[in-house]
């Protein structure tokens, strides 16, 4: 089975899937290979947004709004539907404090072109109306998509597929091999050799085990996050919500939060999906590589979701899921060559980013190994903030 | 498990999925029962998979010639039943 491909990606998740698309549409051949089957991991155990709302002002956002933009044309581009829309976010302060930091975080994105609005109570109220009645505003940022991330990593396999996309599931990655240079020349997995000059590393929380292959230091770790499922429910949210306190935890420490929040980490978002369930989170937690969900956090988060939509208190839950979040303690993910391998790339350390950054993820991976011009400055992505880093280097 | 199902037969009635699209799912590499569930929703309703799980793993058996053990089973998901948020949220300890 060594047949050569100019490209094998390694991960066939959100990320994995969206750098496999781009690089075929370069006119590379790919081989796409997952241990597991396409979006088995956290790229179907994850939320299903695409936000500007969550993002910090500067590169952040720029990048987000890059990726919405690249939605919007993926949506015409891909045969498959992966349930786009742009149906806007509202993020909701629960107290005055929040509000005044709200409204700062507000200005700073309208300073950048962004299409961000406070709202009141009553505003807010107009797009909830399930919203607890003391909550005293938020805002509202319009450019926020919601899709199907696992819809969306079939969408890409498939338009590609047999073109130049080769996808070997339930295949997994051994070792990844040099030749007498010191360059990549192909990669052993349980299933035979696969020869290419160019390996991406997709592996998600699995990514820094894929560089051990290489000896590259890589501290990447799973982050879990749980989600409630809803039955199925006449409309009850009608957009992505989320609570102020998540931005709070997501880049800021030492913040007085709810007790509950700090205790398991635990803020509330929600939204509808195409089932007609909702879907509420969220927690953050390191409990290493696991699938099990626990019940205090689960119970954390359906307490804190009635804080915000008391109609939930009767609303009956039917699933809670875990999924693992590729973290990184700069809160920053790895787009990049590796100067050290040559032919070895990394896309991987997302954290809750991979599906909002996944198109142009993909975009800026095919430019790299295509040896093009970024078409964004991706240096705070480099993986040589690593450089001389870590007990392997 | 002789008999072969028609392709028209329902096999999970909370999110309506035939035993056809069950069959193209595992043609486009559906192994298990997880993959199939992520390809065609099959299992993700009110009653999440306990009636159709094992049509499911009967359709792969079929399909794919696996032993009984091979087909897997949806990951075992708190809450064992469905249970309101109110319940879940109730007298947590703070």
């Amino acid at each position: 089975m060594s047949k050569a491909y100019d490209v094998i990606v390694i991960g066939a998740g959100a990320v994995g899937t969206s750098c496999a698309y781009h690089l075929v549409k370069k006119g590379m051949s790919v081989a796409l290979i997952d241990m597991r089957d396409v979006a088995r991991g956290s790229s179907s155990h994850c939320d299903a947004a695409a936000l500007l709302s969550d993002k910090q002002p500067g590169v952040d956002v720029a990048l987000g709004y890059d990726s919405i933009r690249r939605f919007l044309e993926l949506q015409e581009e891909l045969s498959n539907p992966f349930d786009l829309e742009q149906g806007g976010s509202l993020t909701v302060c629960e107290t005055e404090a929040q509000v005044e930091l709200g409204a700062e975080y507000v200005k700073a994105m309208q300073a950048d072109g962004y299409d961000f609005q406070m709202l009141d109570k009553y505003e807010m109220k107009q797009k909830e109306p399930f919203l607890a009645d003391d909550l005293p505003g938020g805002f509202w940022s319009s450019a926020c998509c919601s899709l199907s991330p696992f819809k969306l990593c079939f969408a890409f396999v498939d338009e590609v597929k047999g073109k130049g996309l080769d996808v070997f599931i339930h295949t997994k990655v051994t070792n990844i091999l040099l030749d007498d240079k010191g360059a990549v020349c192909g990669v052993d997995t349980d299933q035979g050799r696969f020869t290419a000059k160019n390996v991406v590393n997709c592996a998600g929380v699995w990514s820094g085990k894929v560089c051990d292959y290489l000896g590259l230091y890589f501290p990447v770790e799973p982050r879990n996050g749980i989600i409630l499922v809803s039955s199925q429910t006449a409309p009850m949210c009608h957009q992505k919500v989320q609570e102020y306190g998540y931005l709070i935890t997501k880049f800021q420490t030492g913040f007085k939060q709810d007790p509950l929040v700090e205790k398991y980490n635990v803020t509330m978002n929600i939204e509808p999906t195409e089932g007609n369930n909702v879907i509420i989170g969220g927690s953050r937690n390191f409990t290493g590589f696991t699938e099990v969900a626990d019940i205090n956090v689960i119970r954390a988060i359906a307490r804190r979701a009635i804080r915000f939509f008391p109609i939930l208190k009767d609303m009956n839950c039917v699933r809670a899921y875990q999924g693992m979040r590729p973290y990184m303690a700069e809160h920053l993910p790895v787009i990049s060559a590796v100067d050290e391998v040559p032919g070895f790339f990394i896309a991987a350390g997302h954290e809750g980013d991979g599906i909002a950054l996944d198109p142009v993820t993909g975009q800026l991976i095919s430019e790299l190994v295509a040896g093009e011009k970024p078409h964004k400055d991706i240096s705070e992505y480099s993986y040589s903030r690593y450089k001389g880093k870590g007990p392997k280097a | 498990m002789a008999e072969r199902f028609d392709d028209d037969m329902l096999v999970c009635r909370c999110e309506e999925v035939t035993v056809g699209q069950v069959r193209e799912a595992i043609r486009r590499g559906a192994c298990d029962v997880t993959d199939v569930k992520l390809r065609t929703r099959a299992g993700m309703g009110l009653c999440q998979g306990r009636t159709c799980e094992a049509l499911v793993q009967a359709i792969l058996r079929q399909e794919l010639g696996l032993p009984a053990d091979k087909t897997g089973y949806s990951t075992p998901r708190t809450p064992q039943r469905p249970v309101s948020f109110g319940t879940l949220g109730g007298d947590i300890d703070e």
